[in-house]
């Protein structure tokens, strides 16, 4: 035998060493170029408008920003299976009916809240139930009920809305501890055990594979579909909650609320660097991605930019950022 | 085209004179980056001739064929095409000249007819509307003309791959093409199919289209061409007369080793019986007796459809038998989904790794432990040191030649990538492992590590089902070889072996 395989090796070695490492590098440098970025928009606006570094408009941002970031954070569980949800907006419209309606008929707010969020639960069950079983695509799985939920939101109300009239539940919007808005607290209290579940469970993993190879993941032993049903579901869960904190924040429920906001919560995941072919994604990446993006609907709004560039500006945002993370990504 | 040449009846225009240089290129440089993919190549390509081309992965085989094509534009370097300097800039310009490549992958659209796909880009339109008969029918012709039993009126979808290969050379080789790139033609070809194609490759030699070749088959080599080049490291090694080498002398050229077997074996003892299955019959085969000990290789040969993939995807759990009986360990075991196999110790290495082996843009370490992170985590929590161990531990033990455990696996080699497939199972304590066409475009050098992979498992105790279409393969690597056709076991080859061509007619039961 004179082949020698470590000869072989050794000139593998070689040319591989030329090639940096990048795998994790590349998610810091995405996270540390968001941050920078919401710094300098911070530091723009504060310095160009009176009115942004007030204490009412921070707050008020962090309010706005900490529901589109939960909303975010469940649709990148979805994601980087590389499936979508578009019935998140939904969800949260319908939520806000459910809460409001239990509330005003004497239900205590626990109990109200808790029987919400197991609605958000069965609309997940539903979605990963016609994926997984009836072999629908996630798109049109979800597009459906994102028409079909806000009829039904609707027809429970007659089309009215209804008004929350207790006042320690939306008083909660309003509220403060250490400084910071109650609703900014709840993106902690959701980010914390969805770093853990995502990053530090073997569920998360699962997560990842399914998105990189579902048939490979399969292959391996790993349940693919109850690991759909728990992204699907964590996915709808988080958007009830949303829908609680929303009729929390205006007082009403109302089937119609949080229109469009599945493609903010997709945008925000998108621009925090998660792909929407799967396997890629992070906790931090969708919140810094909503706070980006309702920093920026809040400075156009106090900058007096027409609320139609808005949209034009997040458009532009989402193309610039894909686009530079995937040359990025291409370079390795 | 070719006024010079109309006066020669026995020549057809636009066809030149056999022998005469049709596509010369001189210094022909690529870089990508850092990257010096192909480094200065002087090679000429004579009109009507059968010319291969060989060389490792990675050696600038690929490169060279999409500079060729149009699709990578050279870095420095001058081509001639018939003695005039040509730019080769786009994938168009290429096809105008007459230069057309069958690549290894089937390019076409799946959901198109056989006849849809063959007029592709050059429709047969009456009045702006498609003419779809017209298509079918003469698409037919074109088949019939070449020798392939194929309809043209059939969803592209609906042919094997082998099949469809076939549809991309028939697209490939009509009008006016006359110069032709095979890419690793026949990989996933039938022995027939592969029959077919050969007959065509000389048939459009002899009416005067100049063949490219390649392929890492040496013995396709010696079969069908008249010269060879090699490749290595971009540079050009040699070309030569195929009458004028050899295959150890080709193999030498391209790794520049000497190499005494490429098809690596050592002995190892026997152990104890891991899997046996008695009369087992399912979907697609029937009647199957066989025996796996540790330490030993046996191997599945058969043709495509001989019933060998399906017999294992019966003890893989992805359809349940129908009769007979499996034992695991001497204990009759039932096994209805791949959870019962999995969890008894059998591994299946697919046929194709990109889709069913690894999760491609995750990380070497990631793959390796998937099956095991039930057992690294503590309480609710990966345990990361536990999953370090664990992926480097397999990283060593198999090999596996990676800058980091979190490098993703599409940043490893095609060997390398198979040995991640390994060491995730070997992770989980897998016993039986199946290779699936393990090789299949695999150059000489991987080719020898997975063979050494398998000595390693095997000393280590485990078994082998090898699965494979290519006899030389199967014969010199399994300790036992089982001949599969038309869903049985027809003949089983203990110790020593029958010839091959005794094994072939086994298989083809003529």
């Amino acid at each position: 035998m004179s082949v020698d395989p470590k000869s072989v090796a050794a000139g593998v070695d070689a040319a591989r060493s030329a090639v940096p490492k990048k795998g994790a590098q590349i998610g810091t440098l995405l996270s540390l170029t968001l941050v920078g970025l919401l710094a300098l928009m911070w530091i723009v606006l504060a310095l160009s408008t009176k009115s942004f570094w007030t204490y009412n408009n921070i707050t008020n941002l962090f309010r706005q920003g900490a529901m589109i970031a939960i909303l975010s954070l469940g649709e990148t569980f979805v994601i980087i299976t590389a499936g979508i949800d578009l019935s998140v907006g939904a969800v949260v419209g319908f939520a806000s009916v459910i809460v409001a309606w239990f509330l005003t008929n004497g239900f205590p707010i626990w109990a109200a809240i808790i029987i919400t969020l197991l609605f958000g639960l069965l609309i997940g069950v539903f979605h990963a139930f016609g994926i997984s079983k009836l072999g629908l695509p996630p798109f049109i799985m979800t597009l459906a009920t994102l028409t079909a939920l806000r009829g039904v939101g609707l027809l429970i109300t007659n089309g009215a809305t209804i008004s929350i009239t207790n006042d320690a539940f939306t008083g909660f919007s309003r509220a403060e501890f250490l400084g910071a808005p109650s609703l900014f607290w709840m993106v902690v209290v959701v980010a914390i055990p969805a770093y853990i579940f995502l990053h530090q469970s073997r569920f998360g993993r699962y997560l990842f594979a399914i998105g990189s190879n579902a048939e490979a993941a399969r292959l391996s032993g790993v349940n693919t579909v109850r690991m759909m049903y728990v992204a699907y579901t964590l996915s709808s869960v988080c958007a009830a909650f949303v829908g609680v904190l929303l009729a929390m924040r205006i007082g009403i429920g109302n089937a119609t609320q949080a229109e469009g906001w599945e493609l903010q919560a997709i945008a925000s995941s998108v621009i925090g660097g998660t792909s929407l072919f799967g396997a890629v994604g992070s906790v931090h990446g969708p919140l810094l991605g909503s706070f980006i993006l309702t920093t920026i609907n809040n400075g156009a709004n106090l900058l007096n930019v027409n609320a139609f560039w808005q949209r034009i500006i997040t458009g532009v945002l989402i193309i610039v950022i894909v686009y530079f993370d995937g040359l990025r990504r291409k370079k390795r | 085209m070719n006024e010079t040449q109309q006066g020669q009846s026995a020549v057809q225009p636009g066809v030149a004179q056999a022998g005469t240089p049709i596509l010369v290129l001189k210094k022909l440089d690529k870089r990508f980056g850092a990257t010096h993919a192909l480094k200065a190549v002087d090679l000429t390509f004579e009109a009507g001739e059968i010319h291969a081309i060989v060389g490792e992965n990675g050696a600038g085989k690929s490169t060279l064929i999409k500079m060729l094509t149009g699709v990578h534009v050279r870095s420095s370097g001058e081509v001639y095409w018939e003695g005039k300097p040509v730019a080769l800039a786009t994938p168009h310009e290429a096809i105008a000249h007459g230069i057309n490549a069958v690549h290894q992958e089937v390019v076409l659209c799946a959901h198109l007819t056989v006849a849809a796909n063959l007029f592709l880009g050059d429709e047969k339109v009456k009045f702006g509307l498609l003419q779809h008969r017209e298509m079918v029918s003469e698409g037919q012709k074109i088949l019939d003309d070449l020798g392939f039993n194929l309809p043209a009126g059939a969803m592209l979808s609906d042919l094997t791959i082998g099949q469809q290969q076939l549809v991309a050379t028939a697209r490939a080789s009509k009008r006016g093409t006359r110069f032709l790139i095979f890419d690793e033609p026949t990989g996933y070809l039938t022995r027939q199919e592969a029959a077919q194609l050969f007959i065509l490759i000389r048939r459009l030699k002899a009416s005067g289209v100049t063949i490219v070749y390649i392929s890492h088959r040496l013995e396709e080599v010696f079969q069908l061409c008249d010269r060879v080049s090699i490749l290595r490291d971009g540079q050009l090694v040699s070309t030569q007369k195929v009458s004028e080498t050899n295959e150890e002398k080709l193999i030498v050229g391209m790794i520049n080793r000497s190499v005494d077997q490429v098809h690596y074996k050592e002995t190892i003892p026997f152990g104890a019986e891991i899997l046996r299955t008695e009369h087992l019959s399912g979907k697609g085969f029937e009647d199957v007796s066989v025996r796996v000990r540790s330490g030993e290789v046996i191997g599945l040969y058969g043709l495509i459809g001989a019933g060998r993939s399906e017999f294992v995807m019966s003890l893989f759990g992805r359809s349940p038998k129908t009769g007979g009986q499996i034992f695991w360990n001497g204990y009759p075991v039932d096994i209805r989904k791949e959870k019962d196999a999995i969890s008894r110790g059998i591994a299946l290495v697919p046929e194709s790794r990109r889709d069913q082996g690894l999760c491609l843009n995750l990380g070497v370490g990631f793959n390796i432990n998937l099956p095991v992170y039930k057992r690294l985590t503590k309480g609710i929590i990966i345990d990361p040191f536990a999953e370090k161990a664990s992926a480097d531990k397999q990283i060593r033990d198999v090999q596996i030649k990676t800058a980091s455990r979190d490098a993703p696996a599409s940043s490893l080699s095609g060997g390398n990538q198979q040995k991640i497939v390994v060491g995730k199972w070997l992770n989980h304590g897998a016993e039986l492992f199946i290779f699936d066409e393990p090789t299949v475009g695999v150059d000489v050098g991987t080719k020898f590590e997975i063979y050494k992979l398998f000595a390693t498992l095997l000393k280590a105790g485990a078994g082998i089902i090898l699965i494979s279409s290519y006899l030389p393969e199967v014969y010199d690597l399994s300790d036992t070889l089982h001949v599969f056709r038309r869903g049985r076991l027809v003949s089983s080859h203990i110790g020593e072996k029958a010839a091959h061509e005794n094994i072939l007619t086994e298989a083809i039961g003529v």
